[in-house]
C-alpha cells in the first residue's frame, strides 16, 4: 500500500506498529488526523502517537487513570513521512527526526550507567 | 546440519521449559487424588497448546506480528487494554508462585530461610536476564530444565500399570463418585487445561520468534518445536501424574508442596534421585519465572509500541528493561506478603483460564487473514482444531470460577 492509495483508515491503519527508516519500532498509530472540508475530499493529515492520542479513544475514567501514569504527550507524524503500509507502517524518516521515542532517549543514558547494559 | 541442530535444540528447549510449578503441582495432586483418570486432560490440553503455539509462531514468522500488537488491532483499544492488564496480573502472580517455589526447593536442598532464598534467586535471575541475549536465556533454562527427565526415568523404574494408564487417556467423568468428588474432578480438569495452556507461554514463544527474526524458512522449526517439543514436555508432566498415582495415592499423600514432588525420584533412585529431582524442579521453576516476567514486559511494550527485545542490550530498550525488572520486583513483593505458593498457583490458574479466550481470539483471526498470512493462513485442519479448542476454552473459562469457589480450590 503506497501513499495516495485508498485504504480503510480505521481497519488498516489505526493501532498498527510504526517502524522508522532505520527499522526501529517507534510507536503505534494511536490515532489518525484527517483533514477536509464539507463537499471536499477527506485526506489523512497525520498519525498521532502517544498517550495524548490514545487517551481520547478510551472511556474517560480509564483515560484519566492512564494519563496519571503515562502523561498526555503526543507526537504528530505528518502523512508525508509515511513511506508505505503493510502489516506495519514504515516511515521514510528516523524516529529522532520526527520527535518519536523522546522519553526512551531520555532514559537511555541513565540505564547505560549500569554495567553490561 | 545447522538446521538440524537448531531443530533439536528447539525441541529440547521446549521439553525442558514445558513443566512449571502449576503443571507440576496439579499433575501430582491429580494423580494422588484421582489415579490415572485425569491423564486425558493433559493429552487434550496439549493438542490445544500445540495448535495455538504453532499458530502464534507462524504469525510471528509471516505477519511479524507479536501477540499484543495483534490484540490491540483486533480487540480494539479498550478491550485490548483490559486483556493486557489481566494478562500482566496473571504473569505476576504466576512469577510470584515460581519464585516462592524456588525458595521452598532451595530451603529443602540446602536449608536456610525461604524468603532469603527468594530474594537471592530473584537477584540471580535479574542478573542472568540482564547479561544474556534471548537465545541464551531460552536455551540455558530450557536445557537445564531437562534434568526434570529424572521424573520420567522414575516412571519407567517404578513400573506403573500401563494398561490402566492408557485407559486414563480416554476422556471420562466419575459419574459414580460423590458430588464433592465430581466437582473436584471438574476443577482439576479446568486447572490442568489452564496450566498447560498458560497464556504467557504463547506470548513468550511468539515474541521469541520475532526476537530471532523468524521468516518463512523457520516454519518447519516452528512446527516441530510445538508438535514434538510440546508433546514430549507434556509426557513429562504426565509422568509426574503417573508417579503420583503409583507412589502417593496408595499412601494417602497429598503433594501440596512443590518439594514433595522430589520424593517421586527419591523413592526409586535414593538420595541422588532426590538431589536431581530438586535441581530439575529448581531449573524448571527458574525458567518459568524468567518467562513470566519477560512475557509481562513483552506484553506491555508490544501494546504501547515501545522498543523491546532481549536481542538488544538493556540500555537500548529502557522502558522494556524497566518493565521486566519491575515485574521481577513486584513478584518478589507478592512472595513477601506471605501468601503460600500453592495459593498463588491456584489464583494464577483460575485467572489465567479466564484471560485465555481473549488471548487466543486475535491470534485465530489473524492466522485466518490471507491479506497478512497469504498462503500460510490457517488450513482446514488448523481451523477445525483452532475453533474447536476455542469453544472448549470458552466452556472451561466459564466453569473455572464457580468450580474454584465450590471446591475451595480443589481442597474439598
Amino acid at each position: 500500500m503506497r501513499n495516495g492509495q485508498i485504504i480503510k483508515v480505521f481497519a488498516q491503519l489505526r493501532d498498527l506498529e510504526i517502524f522508522d527508516a532505520e527499522d526501529q519500532l517507534c510507536g503505534i498509530a494511536d490515532d489518525v488526523e484527517l483533514e477536509g472540508a464539507p463537499g471536499g475530499a477527506l485526506r489523512i493529515a497525520a498519525l498521532l502517537v502517544g498517550p495524548g492520542a490514545y487517551g481520547a479513544r478510551m472511556p474517560r475514567i480509564l483515560a484519566r487513570g492512564l494519563q496519571v501514569v503515562a502523561g498526555r504527550s503526543m507526537v504528530r507524524v505528518p502523512w508525508s513521512a509515511v513511506d508505505h503500509v503493510t502489516s506495519r507502517i514504515r516511515l521514510n524518516k528516523t524516529a529522532r527526526e520526527l520527535g518519536l521515542l523522546a522519553f526512551e532517549r531520555r532514559l537511555q543514558p541513565l540505564l547505560r550507567r549500569i554495567p553490561l547494559s | 546440519m545447522g538446521g538440524l541442530v537448531e531443530i533439536l535444540l528447539g525441541i529440547m528447549t521446549a521439553v525442558g521449559g514445558f513443566v512449571e510449578v502449576s503443571e507440576a503441582t496439579f499433575a501430582a495432586q491429580a494423580g494422588s487424588r484421582f489415579g490415572y483418570s485425569l491423564l486425558w486432560a493433559f493429552a487434550v490440553a496439549t493438542v490445544g497448546i500445540i495448535v495455538f503455539g504453532e499458530m502464534s509462531g507462524r504469525v510471528a514468522a509471516i505477519a511479524k506480528q507479536p501477540v499484543f500488537a495483534l490484540m490491540r488491532q483486533r480487540l480494539g483499544l479498550t478491550l485490548g487494554l483490559f486483556t493486557l492488564a489481566a494478562s500482566v496480573v496473571v504473569s505476576l502472580i504466576t512469577c510470584a508462585a515460581e519464585i516462592g517455589a524456588i525458595g521452598l526447593v532451595l530451603n529443602l536442598l540446602v536449608g536456610g530461610p525461604y524468603l532469603g532464598w527468594a530474594v537471592l534467586s530473584t537477584s540471580v535471575l535479574i542478573l542472568t536476564v540482564w547479561s544474556m541475549p534471548f537465545k541464551w536465556i531460552e536455551r540455558v533454562f530450557g536445557l537445564l530444565g531437562l534434568v526434570m527427565l529424572i521424573f520420567a526415568a522414575a516412571t519407567l523404574k517404578i513400573g506403573p500399570d500401563w494398561s490402566q494408564a492408557l485407559k486414563g487417556l480416554v476422556p471420562q467423568f466419575p459419574f459414580e463418585a460423590s458430588r464433592t468428588d465430581q466437582l473436584a474432578y471438574g476443577y482439576f480438569v479446568v486447572a490442568i487445561f489452564s496450566a498447560v495452556l498458560f497464556p504467557f507461554e504463547t506470548y513468550f514463544y511468539s515474541s521469541g520468534g520475532i526476537e530471532e527474526h523468524w521468516s518463512k524458512k523457520h516454519l518447519m522449526v516452528n512446527r516441530l518445536t510445538t508438535g514434538v517439543g510440546f508433546s514430549l514436555g507434556s509426557l513429562l508432566a504426565m509422568a509426574l501424574l503417573i508417579n503420583s498415582a503409583v507412589l502417593f495415592r496408595p499412601a494417602g499423600v497429598d503433594p501440596q508442596q512443590p518439594g514433595t514432588l522430589a520424593l517421586q525420584a527419591a523413592i526409586p533412585f535414593g538420595k541422588w534421585g532426590l538431589a536431581a529431582a530438586l535441581v530439575g524442579l529448581l531449573m524448571a521453576f527458574a525458567g518459568a519465572a524468567v518467562e513470566t516476567c519477560l512475557s509481562a514486559a513483552y506484553s506491555v511494550a508490544q501494546f504501547f509500541g515501545w522498543p523491546w527485545g532481549r536481542y538488544k542490550r538493556p540500555g537500548e530498550t529502557p522502558r522494556f528493561t524497566l518493565a521486566w525488572v519491575g515485574a521481577f520486583l513486584v513478584s518478589l513483593m507478592i512472595v513477601f506478603t506471605g501468601i503460600e505458593p500453592l495459593k498463588l498457583v491456584e489464583w494464577s490458574i483460575v485467572s489465567s483460564i479466564m484471560v485465555l479466550p481473549l488471548t487466543y481470539l486475535p491470534l485465530l483471526l489473524l492466522a485466518n487473514d490471507r491479506s497478512y498470512m497469504r498462503e500460510h493462513a490457517n488450513g482446514p485442519i488448523a481451523n477445525v482444531l483452532g475453533v474447536g479448542f476455542y469453544v472448549i476454552l470458552l466452556v472451561v473459562a466459564v466453569a473455572a470460577l464457580p468450580l474454584f469457589v465450590l471446591t475451595a480450590g480443589g481442597q474439598r
